[in-house]
């Protein structure tokens, strides 16, 4: 082939390519320019939706700290970069108005917005896909029956090549199943229910699923645990991770609905769960969701009796820095400081949450209603590597019932 | 739940420039009520007992340099071989330990009128007493007067409400000390409520 034949291949590749954009661009434009919608539904319709828009959390996203109600901007940090939850209000121009009932299911199912573009997967329409019709119509009915709200999009941080959307398409085919192995055995009315409420609607995989390199989540090992997302580890809350840490069906419905129980308080990212959707759920859903996690036979939840420890530099830390406001044996005061004893992250056989704990400390928690717990200070200056590690070590064999030592590098690495 | 009581450990104090001890003390006692029962130094406040109030706040001398530290919620034996200065360590003494000038900080409370009850104080005088020697070390700018002593005092509790005089004592102590502040007055001198 001669020099001129390339060439003129290239200008019609070149021209093909422009024309595939324009069309994709007056597209994206035309769908931008159709016509706000406006919903009728009946006052109990969109009550129904408020109620699933809970379950789902969507304002754990959607809505920012002090911002205006679903109008977006919470920052969620990944792997990947910072992405923020976008408007979902009814305005026209930022938010969701011109969306249709089938757009929006579309978006909520399959992670395609409107006008086309991939949605990032920290929206969870992975969990999403197996949303019903008809819930997913009732909370379109209620998000379009709030109040619009024009304020733009906030700009992502997500870096290089996970910012091609379009890639996105090849992720989706490989990692968007929705077929999720159970966590639990079942087949009760509670545990359906639940299952639907845990991995559907409270898309609770999204962080308590193990991810591989591509953030894609490991279906094979459903619910037990993932350090990846947040500066705390989302724990196991397989049966058997939530058995051995001493779960039972009371204290996790006590959990979900207060945030607090004897083996927890609710903490960062799982505080904002709490408060914005499980403590709003009913009982007989809050009793599902546990039914779920837990399966219909239930494992005994584990009993673990205070050691006998050894006096030692991991005791003398405690009595020097911890003993004043958790007890001198771990007992705990209410409303001021947990107790250790039973405590859901010393009996965890990944230390990871105590030793960030021990290291950064808790700001203050305002539980839904009145319940509140005082902050904790961080020890991370106080305290090197070794000296952490001897704490976390001694608090975990006396009170935990976890043998294995804590080494300082394990902490180290935790250190910010 | 144990019900063994606590051992006795010696333990070692540098308290206001003078050492005491080795005394025996249980193994979990509390700094505040070591300094109340075993030293007779009662001016350091036990508050709400659960480091929320500050009433408490002794300052720490040692290689982070002077800091607060809640005596309430920290064991006695953290402080074995660290010098700590309390509310009785401020002011100059004569040699009968008659107390005969009292510290900046203390006279600025005075003048000020800043408390009433004066249950907070010794932890106000405490924090007040860190601030200055931080600011000796590192002096700040003009602009940043306001925020660093809000900074340095809104953790303290006052239930008699006495925050806006002590916070203006403080205030007018940073300003008449010479070597706090880098530069010269504020261009539009505008003044702002703490």
């Amino acid at each position: 082939m001669t020099r001129v034949g390339w060439k003129r291949i290239l200008a019609w590749l070149v021209l093909i390519v422009l024309v595939v954009l324009l069309i994709g661009w007056i597209s994206r434009w035309m769908s931008n320019r159709g016509p706000v919608q406006k919903v009728n539904a009946t006052p109990a319709q969109i009550e129904r939706g408020r109620y699933l828009a809970d379950a789902a959390d969507c304002a754990g996203c959607h809505t920012a700290h002090d911002g205006a109600p679903l109008a977006g901007g919470f920052p969620l940090h990944s792997p990947f970069g910072t992405i923020h939850g976008t408007n979902i209000t009814p305005d026209g121009e930022h938010g969701i108005g011109r969306y249709t009932a089938d757009d929006f299911f579309h978006a909520l199912t399959r992670g395609e917005a409107r006008d086309g573009h991939q949605l990032y997967p920290a929206m969870p329409y992975v969990s999403y896909r197996t949303i019903t019709r008809a819930d997913s119509d009732a909370i379109y009915a209620f998000v379009m029956s709030q109040p619009p709200v024009n304020v733009p999009n906030r700009k992502n941080g997500v870096h290089f090549p996970a910012n091609i959307r379009t890639a996105l398409h090849g992720w989706n085919l490989l990692f968007a199943h929705p077929e999720v192995r159970s966590a639990s055995q079942g087949s009760s009315a509670d545990w359906k229910r639940g299952h639907y409420l845990v991995e559907t609607l409270g898309h609770c995989g999204e962080c308590h699923s193990p991810r591989g390199a591509l953030g894609q989540i490991d279906r094979d090992r459903p619910l037990s645990g993932s350090a990846k997302l947040g500066r705390f580890a989302a724990p196991d809350i397989t049966p058997q991770g939530l058995a051995a840490r001493g779960w039972d069906s009371a204290s996790l419905q006590q959990y979900l609905a207060t945030g607090a129980s004897a083996q927890a308080v609710a903490s960062d990212e799982m505080l904002r769960v709490v408060t914005l959707s499980t403590s709003r759920l009913r009982r007989e859903d809050v009793r599902a969701i546990a039914v779920y996690l837990l399966g219909d036979a239930p494992l005994p939840a584990k009993v673990t009796a205070t050691a006998a420890t050894a006096a030692g530099p991991g005791q003398k830390h405690y009595l020097d820095l911890c003993s004043g406001c958790h007890g001198r044996d771990g007992e705990g005061v209410p409303n001021v400081a947990v107790s250790l004893q039973r405590n859901t992250a010393v009996h965890d056989s990944n230390p990871h949450n105590l030793i960030v704990a021990i290291l950064d400390g808790l700001p203050v928690h305002d539980f839904p209603g009145i319940a509140r717990m005082q902050d904790m200070p961080g020890f991370g200056d106080d305290l090197d590597d070794g000296q952490v590690a001897a704490l976390a070590t001694w608090l975990r064999q006396r009170h935990g019932g976890q043998a294995t030592a804590v080494d300082a590098a394990t902490v180290a690495e935790l250190r910010k | 739940m144990s019900t063994t009581p606590a051992r006795p450990r010696p333990l070692s104090l540098h308290v206001n420039g003078i050492a005491h001890g080795p005394i025996d003390v249980p193994e979990d006692m509390m700094l505040v009520d070591v300094l109340h029962e075993y030293l007779g130094l009662t001016g350091t406040r036990f508050g709400c007992g659960q480091g929320e109030c500050r009433a408490c706040t002794v300052i720490v001398d040692d290689e982070r340099g002077p800091r607060e530290v809640r005596s309430c919620i920290t064991g006695a034996h953290y402080f074995e071989g660290k010098r700590i200065r309390t509310v009785e360590g401020h002011a100059r003494r004569d040699d009968g330990g008659k107390i005969v000038e009292l510290s900046p900080v203390q006279q600025a409370f005075l003048d000020h009128f800043s408390f009433q009850c004066g249950y907070c104080t010794p932890g106000f005088v405490n924090a007040a007493t860190v601030l200055l020697e931080r600011l000796h070390k590192s002096p700040i700018t003009h602009d940043q007067i306001e925020d660093t002593i809000s900074e340095a005092l809104n953790p303290h509790l006052c239930r008699c409400t006495g925050y806006v005089r002590y916070y203006q004592a403080v205030k007018s102590l940073v300003l008449a000390t010479p070597g706090l502040v880098r530069g010269g007055e504020p261009h539009d001198g505008k003044e702002r409520a703490p």
